[in-house]
């Protein structure tokens, strides 16, 4: 069983995750998922040294502000647009543009 | 084996909460790749890792099932067993190269240095850093939060 190659799988899985959503929901997920694979990573690779333990809590640390400004994020967007789909977020953004444009 | 079952209930849960198109769903397939992950380091005995993981997963899980609802647009159509059966099948087939490939080399690991020394010996400064910046934040929304019930 090698923890590496499934971190690796979780990567791939996240990477793709991240670029075929269009829901903000699920591209965050991907993030997560990315990180997820990041610390498995490194928590395996490094075990049992107390070293890679004592640096993952930056990761963590890290990975917690990552997700509370995304999710800031999403609540701005979504608030302001009225949808969560990234492709219609979009088109409503390039139709206000339009209608600047032609004022 | 357990290791086995571990690794296969990570990669499912993950693709679950990827392509599963009700958003609870989703947030409770990654809540499972959540405690999949910490029973993954308690048994390996990074113990601290676990808890790590475990609290921060729990926070996120929450925050995701409060946003989900706000956030998730609902959708009609409801998920059929086959495509929830076509994916787990999917995730067992992409655990398979974990249990069959070998790339890590363990002997390239350093010395052993207890948690406890290599967390103040050699990250004592950045520890305290991480200390002030949540102090910051958690007075800066308090004092946000204060401006906002005196207007």
């Amino acid at each position: 069983m090698d923890f590496t190659i499934l971190s690796i799988i979780m990567l791939a899985i996240g990477i793709y995750g991240l670029l075929t959503n269009r829901q903000l929901l699920k591209v965050f997920i991907s993030i997560e998922l990315i990180a997820i694979a990041g610390t498995l990573n490194f928590v395996m690779l490094a075990y049992p040294n107390g070293l890679s333990e004592a640096l993952l809590i930056l990761a963590f640390s890290a990975d917690t502000a990552v997700s509370a400004v995304i999710l800031a994020l999403l609540v701005i967007v979504s608030k302001r647009y009225g949808t969560g789909d990234l492709s219609k977020i979009i088109s409503k953004q390039e139709s206000e543009e339009t209608e600047v444009e032609a004022q | 084996m357990i290791f086995e079952i571990l690794a296969v209930g990570l990669i499912v849960s993950a693709i679950l909460a990827l392509f599963l198109d009700e958003v609870v769903y989703s947030v409770a397939a990654l809540a499972g790749t959540f405690l999949f992950t910490a029973l993954i380091y308690y048994l390996n005995g990074a113990i601290y890792a676990a808890i790590f993981q475990f609290v921060v997963g729990i926070g996120t899980i929450a925050v995701l099932f409060l946003s989900g609802e706000m956030l998730g647009e609902k959708t009609q159509k409801k998920a059929s067993p086959a495509k929830t059966g076509g994916l787990i099948g999917a995730g067992i087939l992409l655990s398979l190269p974990a249990f069959f490939i070998s790339v890590s080399d363990q002997a390239t690991t350093g010395p052993d240095i207890p948690i406890g020394e290599a967390l103040w010996n050699l990250r004592g400064i950045d520890v305290l850093v991480q200390a002030l910046v949540i102090l910051t934040i958690a007075l800066g929304i308090g004092i946000v939060l204060y401006e906002r019930r005196k207007k």
